[in-house]
């Protein structure tokens, strides 16, 4: 057999543009990743202290009675953010899939929350749930309910930021939503209506199972994003009152950047990666056996 | 007939509803802007200003460096955007079109980058900045200063390519027909005059959309700020706003610093709306 050995045409220059972007990458992204899982086995304070610790701020972690809290903080605020997120957005996209008067004008007014800053949203949100004379208790009084201290209340401040996440967040849904649907041949629905099923019913046997791979999507992305919660923490609660809305990343930066524990830290952002990775991965285990299954 | 009607009425009724209680947050920014500190602290609601008092913005304004910090944050965002542009297609080119040994495996590697949050990478990034060799005070080993720590390289440089970027632009070239390339080669051009000549100019989609994304990315960014910049001057607006509210809150200026501070993306975004859609959407159906 003729042995012939591949030359590749364009070696230098394929280096070369690559160059920059791959270098950018790496250094910022690549080696960073490997200096956490590093750091999480030292003690190191940013200045002169970095010995080896083994495995004891992982053992630490566990038992760091502010880590769990944010732990579960972060699970309550994704299992809340992610569902009405995603299926607000599909709603919003349904009704916004037709025709009619103000289309445009529906689509952006729920897309501009998340055009927004999330700094500049939570400055909003804060004058909203302002204990004294804030938005929310104002409208709140006219039907005759008492002020409520939303972020300084133990029990609502997390629910408060939840509700404000999951209205800059829907917009994002409904938009990747809106072009799933664009995908979906008419000629599926005219002949469910010529059967004879309802419009609901065609939701459901029709929308719903040809939109599985965008919910998909939408749901991976869901649940990174709203596992590294923090920007709206930081500004509107800092992780109060008394810890309740702290999140993983909100520890992250605090015992970092504030107590400079970056050894510490570290250890809890490697936590934070192990839980996105496994995440992601049952997703897409999960998520491509259910559609196959579906086409199958 | 009328049945058909009645439902459009239902579903705009519904809509109009929604988008009002979407809307709401930012009519209340806008009015509450123009209020006097006396209508704010009134126990009764009023929506609106008896009179606009748009001095609030000039007060707002001249609290603070805010030309100093308009401008960090207009220069990081054009520079940012306008490199990242570049050097994220010129990858996304050679990744989808050069022929070169390692391409598969390099590309691979940087796709790892789609599927990490910055937030867990922003130590070492830290470290990384501060340990820039030879500069702010640094020597050759990266020691003994600051490095990049609170300064223009450090708010930009690891922005100005990302693994999305480079991403999408090559899933965008990879549809480009074959013969033009084999076109630009008989006439003998180089693989970056192909690059700058033909798919350069046949890349505005690509660039409108990843644009628009990375400019928005960009301006709206906090945490990075947050963790590089520490002197005032160096403060991007995002950063000057959460600063504005520590204290005493004097909600009239704080929200009209706000307004100020949205303004300009979301008219930036009226405006591009088509190439914003484009690329979230293409992002979103690649997956």
């Amino acid at each position: 057999m003729h042995h012939k050995k591949h030359r590749y045409r364009h070696s230098l220059d394929g280096y070369l543009m690559i160059l920059p972007s791959y270098l950018i990458y790496f250094i910022f992204v690549f080696i960073p990743i490997i200096i956490t899982i590093y750091l999480g086995f030292t003690n190191y304070d940013s200045y002169k202290t970095l010995d080896w610790v083994g495995l004891r701020n992982y053992f630490r972690l566990f038992q760091d009675p502010v880590f769990l809290i944010s732990a579960r903080n972060t699970v309550v605020y994704s299992i809340c953010v992610i569902v009405p997120q995603i299926v607000i957005g599909l709603v919003m996209a349904v009704f916004l899939n037709q025709e009619m008067a103000g289309r445009g004008f529906f689509r952006v007014s729920f897309y501009i929350p998340n055009v927004t800053s999330m700094v500049a949203i939570s400055m909003v949100w804060l004058w909203i749930y302002d204990p004294t004379v804030g938005f929310l208790n104002q409208v709140l009084k006219l039907v005759g309910i008492t002020r409520q201290k939303w972020l300084f209340d133990l029990d609502l401040a997390m629910p408060s930021i939840i509700i404000m996440s999951i209205w800059k967040l829907i917009g994002y849904n409904m938009i990747i939503y809106l072009a799933g649907l664009q995908q979906i041949p008419r000629e599926l629905y005219e002949a469910a209506t010529v059967d004879g099923a309802s419009s609901v019913t065609q939701f459901f046997k029709i929308t719903i199972p040809l939109l599985r791979p965008t919910t998909f999507f939408l749901f991976v992305i869901a649940c990174v994003q709203s596992f590294s919660v923090f920007e709206q923490v930081n500004v509107m609660t800092q992780g109060g009152p008394m810890n309740a809305t702290t999140t993983i990343v909100h520890q992250i930066y605090e015992r970092a950047f504030t107590n400079f524990q970056m050894g510490y830290a570290s250890a809890m952002a490697v936590f934070l990666l192990v839980v996105t990775i496994t995440l992601t991965m049952l997703n897409f285990r999960y998520g491509s056996q259910a559609s196959e299954s579906e086409i199958g | 007939m009328k049945q058909l009607k009645w439902n459009t009425v239902v579903v705009i009724v519904f809509l109009g509803t929604a988008s009002l209680v979407m809307m709401t947050p930012f009519v209340i920014m806008v009015t509450t802007s123009l209020k006097t500190a006396a209508e704010i602290n009134s126990p009764t609601l009023q929506i609106f200003p008896h009179k606009a008092m748009f001095s609030n913005y000039l007060k707002a304004m001249s609290t603070g460096n805010w030309g100093r910090w308009f401008f960090n944050s207009i220069f990081v965002t054009v520079v940012v955007t306008g490199v990242s542009l570049l050097l994220n297609s010129m990858a996304g080119y050679a990744f989808a079109r050069l022929d070169f040994r390692w391409r598969t495996p390099l590309f691979f590697s940087m796709m790892v980058g789609l599927m990490i949050p910055p937030q867990i990478t922003m130590i070492p990034s830290f470290l990384i900045m501060k340990h820039i060799p030879l500069a702010g005070g640094n020597d050759l080993f990266g020691l003994g200063g600051t490095g990049w720590i609170d300064t223009y390289p450090g708010l930009m440089v690891n922005h100005l390519a990302g693994a999305f970027g480079v991403f999408l632009s090559r899933q965008y070239y990879l549809s480009f027909p074959r013969a033009l390339d084999e076109a630009a080669e008989i006439d003998g051009c180089s693989k970056w005059r192909t690059y700058f000549q033909v798919y350069l100019p046949l890349s505005k989609p690509l660039l409108a959309a990843l644009g628009v994304i990375k400019l928005t990315g960009t301006w709206n960014d906090y945490v990075w700020p947050l963790i590089i910049t520490n002197s005032e001057k160096m403060r991007t607006v995002q950063l000057a706003l959460t600063v504005f509210k520590d204290g005493v809150i004097q909600w009239e200026l704080l929200m009209a610093a706000t307004t100020v501070v949205t303004l300009p993306l979301i008219i930036i975004f009226l405006f591009t709306q088509r190439y914003f859609i484009h690329g979230l959407i293409t992002s979103g159906v690649k997956g």
